[in-house]
C-alpha cells in the first residue's frame, strides 16, 4: 500500500539530522505564529472576516475581475486574460518578444512554477533570473521549491557555499550565511540593473483601484520593477480583494501567519506604469472556474499561499516538500493537486493524520483537513482506493458488526505483545514502520467494566 | 470568443451560491491600539531590525543623520527641509537629489536615502512612502534608508492606515518596515537581502 509519498518520504528520513532540522525549524516557525496571534485580541474575528471577505470575492469574481480591469485601464496599464498555463506563458512571451527583450529579472511567482514559465520562455532564448534569494539558489541548482514560501528549506549552507564558489566566485570553504547573502545580493545587484523587463506575482489585486500588492522581505519585486521600465504583474484570479479596506484584514494576517512577523518589510502597490513605462498585468485562470462549482473544494480558492498549513503539518514537517508529487506541498497541495488532477496527484491524499492543526491555523479558514477526508471517501470512485487498506476495513467491518467476533479479538490481542519482532516488525505491516507499535491493554474496557473495575 | 468571455462565462456558469459581503466595522473598532503610540512604534521598530529616533524641539536633523550614518559619502534626498516642532530646518546633509540621475541603474552606490514617510504604523512598524520622485528605486537601492515621519502620522493599526494612505500622481506607494532581510539560506536571519541593508526612521 506504498503511495508515492511514502516511497519519497522513505528517501526523505534516511538524512535522520536532516528530518530532525527541517522538522524543528519549521516548528519554530510555527510558534512564532502562535505568539503573533497572540498579541492581537482579535485575531479570531480577523480569521473570520479574511474567510469572509475571501467568500465574497471568490463567488463575485464575475463582476470584481471586470471592476478591476476597469481600473487598471484607467491607470494606463494592459490587461490580459489567460484561460490556461500555455495562454499564461505566450502572452508573458509575446510581450518580452515586442520589446526584444533578452534579459528578464523575477519575482518569486507560485503561478510562474504552476504553469512552468521559466522552462516555456528559456527554450526560446530569454535568459530568466529568479531574485528572491532561495529561488536564485534552485534555479542555479536546477531544482524545484520544497515550501512554498521558505522555497530553499531542504537546502544545506554547505550545499549554497559549494555553489556560490562556483556562480558567484565566494572563497571556497565560507558557508557563513551572511557572507553568503550578501555575495548573492552583490551578484544579482547587476542582474537587476542589465535587466530590460521585470515580472512579479501578485498577492492580492484590489477591484476598486485596479492595483496589484506584492509582499516580500527582501525587496526583490521593487529592485526589479524598479529598474526596467517595462513590466509584467500576473495573478491568478482568486488574489482579486474588493477594496483596500479588505488588504486591512489581509496584510495583518499574511506574514503573521506564515513567518511569524508583524509584516512583511515591503508591502508594494503597483497601480500606475512607471512615466515613459508599460505596465502589463495578466489575470490568470487556469483552472480556478472550475473549482467555483465544487462545493466540497471551493474553498481552497480563499487560499493566501501563506505556508502556515505547511508549518504546522506533523507529516509536512517530517516528509519534506520533495515527498509530495505536487508542486505546491503539504495540506494545501494535497488538495490543488486533487483539484488539478486526482488520478494523477492521488498519491498524496495519505500524507495527512487528520489532526486538524492546518485547518486552525489557516487565517483564511480553509477547510483543509474536512476535504482530505472527502477526498479519501473517493479514492474508491476513482478506482484508486488501496487494496490493503480495503481488506482491512472490510475486515473491520465484519469485526464491528460481530459483537463476539469483536470481543473474541480483543481478548487475545494482547498475545501481539508477546511475540518476537521480526514478526511484528516486518514489510508486511506499514504501522510498525518509523514507529513502534502500541501496547495491547491485556483486559479490554468492555472486560474490566464487566467485572466493575472501573470507577 | 475571446479568452475574456471565455473566463468570465466559466465563472458565471459555475458560481455557486453568491455570498454577502461582510462588515468590517466592528473589527476595526475592536482592533488593537496603543496608549503611547510613539513608545510602541519605536519597540517595533528595534523588532523589526530597524531603529525609530524621537527628535525633540530644538535637535538637529542633520547632526543626527550624520552621527547615524558618519561614514556616507553618496546621500540622496529629494527634502529640502524638515518641519520639526514647528520650525522648519534645511536639510543640508543630502549630497544629490535622486532624480538627477538619468537610469536608476546610477543610483548604485548610493550611501543613504532620506524620503518622506506619511503614515506609521505601531502594530508592526511600516511606513508608508508614496512615491514622490520619479526614480523609485532610491527607496530601494541605497545602502540605508532614512524615513522622516511627522509622530502626529502614526495610526495604531493597519485598518486605521488604509484610510489614509494613496497612491499619488506616480501611482505607487510602500509600506516599508525595516531593513531588507532574508532567512533562504537555513533559516539565519540576515539584514540587506537587496533593499537597504540598515533603516532608521525619524520621529519629527
Amino acid at each position: 500500500m506504498s503511495t508515492k509519498h511514502s516511497k519519497n518520504a522513505e528517501k526523505f528520513l534516511q538524512n535522520k539530522e536532516m528530518v530532525k532540522w527541517h522538522d524543528q525549524t519549521l516548528w519554530m516557525v510555527r510558534a512564532k505564529r502562535d505568539n503573533m496571534s497572540r498579541e492581537l485580541p482579535e485575531w479570531e474575528h480577523l480569521r473570520d472576516m479574511a474567510s469572509a471577505i475571501k467568500m465574497y470575492s471568490n463567488s463575485h469574481l464575475d463582476l470584481l475581475l471586470q471592476e478591476f480591469e476597469r481600473n487598471a485601464h484607467a491607470n494606463g496599464a494592459h490587461v490580459y486574460w489567460a484561460k490556461d498555463a500555455d495562454e499564461y506563458c505566450s502572452i508573458v512571451y509575446n510581450i518580452l518578444h515586442a520589446h526584444s527583450v533578452k534579459r528578464f529579472i523575477k519575482s518569486k511567482s507560485m503561478l510562474a512554477e504552476e504553469c512552468g514559465l521559466n522552462e516555456y520562455l528559456e527554450e526560446k532564448g530569454v535568459e530568466v533570473v529568479e531574485s528572491d534569494l532561495g529561488e536564485r539558489i534552485l534555479q542555479l541548482m536546477h531544482k524545484k521549491p520544497s515550501h512554498i514560501v521558505m522555497p530553499a528549506i531542504h537546502i544545506k549552507k554547505e550545499e549554497i557555499g559549494e555553489l556560490f564558489v562556483k556562480e558567484m566566485g565566494t572563497e571556497p570553504g565560507n558557508n557563513d550565511q551572511t557572507y553568503l547573502t550578501h555575495a548573492a545580493r552583490r551578484n544579482l545587484r547587476r542582474k537587476f540593473i542589465e535587466a530590460e523587463a521585470a515580472m512579479t506575482g501578485a498577492n492580492f489585486a484590489v477591484a476598486s483601484t485596479g492595483e496589484c500588492v506584492v509582499c516580500t522581505n527582501e525587496g526583490n519585486a521593487d529592485m526589479g520593477t524598479s529598474q526596467p521600465k517595462l513590466q509584467i504583474t500576473a495573478f491568478g484570479m482568486e488574489k482579486i480583494v474588493p477594496d483596500r479596506e479588505s488588504l486591512g484584514v489581509f496584510t495583518r494576517l499574511l506574514a503573521r501567519s506564515g513567518t511569524g512577523q508583524p509584516i512583511t518589510t515591503y508591502t508594494s502597490h503597483y497601480r500606475k506604469p512607471r512615466k515613459g513605462g508599460e505596465l502589463h498585468i495578466i489575470i490568470v485562470d487556469n483552472g480556478r472556474s472550475r473549482i467555483l462549482a465544487d462545493k466540497d473544494h471551493v474553498m481552497t480558492l480563499n487560499c493566501l499561499r501563506c505556508g502556515a498549513c505547511m508549518n504546522t503539518c506533523p507529516v509536512y514537517r517530517r516528509s519534506g516538500g520533495y515527498s509530495y508529487t505536487y508542486f505546491i506541498p503539504g495540506p494545501i497541495g494535497i488538495n490543488l493537486g486533487m483539484l488539478k488532477a486526482s488520478l494523477h496527484y492521488f498519491d498524496n491524499v495519505s500524507a495527512c493524520s487528520l489532526c486538524y492543526s492546518c485547518q486552525n491555523v489557516c487565517p483564511v479558514k480553509v477547510d483543509l483537513a474536512d476535504q482530505i477526508y472527502r477526498w479519501r471517501q473517493k479514492l474508491d470512485g476513482l478506482s484508486v482506493a488501496s487494496s490493503s487498506k480495503k481488506i482491512i476495513s472490510g475486515g473491520m467491518k465484519t469485526l464491528m458488526e460481530h459483537p463476539h467476533l469483536f470481543n473474541f479479538a480483543l481478548r487475545n490481542a494482547s498475545l501481539v505483545n508477546g511475540l518476537p519482532g521480526w514478526m511484528v516488525y516486518n514489510g508486511l505491516n506499514d504501522w510498525g514502520k518509523e514507529h513502534d507499535m502500541p501496547k495491547f491493554a491485556k483486559e479490554s474496557f468492555n472486560e474490566m467494566w464487566k467485572k466493575n473495575k472501573v470507577k | 470568443m475571446s479568452s475574456r468571455e471565455d473566463i468570465l462565462q466559466s465563472i458565471r456558469r459555475n458560481t455557486q451560491v453568491r455570498y454577502e459581503r461582510p462588515d468590517l466595522s466592528s473589527l476595526e473598532k475592536e482592533a488593537v491600539t496603543y496608549p503611547d503610540k510613539v513608545r510602541q512604534f519605536c519597540e517595533m521598530m528595534k523588532l523589526m531590525g530597524g531603529r525609530a529616533i524621537v527628535v525633540e524641539k530644538g535637535d538637529d536633523v542633520n547632526e543626527i543623520v550624520r552621527r547615524q550614518y558618519p561614514d556616507a559619502r553618496r546621500i540622496a534626498s529629494n527634502l529640502k527641509a524638515v518641519v520639526c516642532g514647528g520650525k522648519e530646518q534645511p536639510l543640508t546633509c543630502a549630497t544629490f537629489h535622486p532624480d538627477d540621475v538619468e537610469n536608476p541603474g546610477e543610483l548604485d552606490g548610493t550611501d543613504l536615502a532620506i524620503v518622506d514617510g506619511q503614515v506609521g504604523v505601531c502594530e508592526n512598524g511600516a511606513v508608508w512612502v508614496r512615491q514622490d520622485v520619479e526614480q523609485r528605486a532610491v527607496y530601494f537601492i541605497s545602502e540605508a534608508l532614512v524615513l522622516v515621519l511627522d509622530r502626529k502620522n502614526l495610526v495604531n493599526n493597519m485598518h486605521e492606515a488604509y484610510k489614509r494612505i494613496d497612491t499619488g500622481e506616480y501611482g505607487y506607494g510602500v509600506f516599508i518596515s525595516g531593513p531588507s532581510k532574508t532567512a533562504d539560506i537555513e533559516q539565519a536571519l540576515v539584514m540587506g537581502a537587496h533593499g537597504a541593508r540598515d533603516v532608521t526612521v525619524l520621529l519629527v
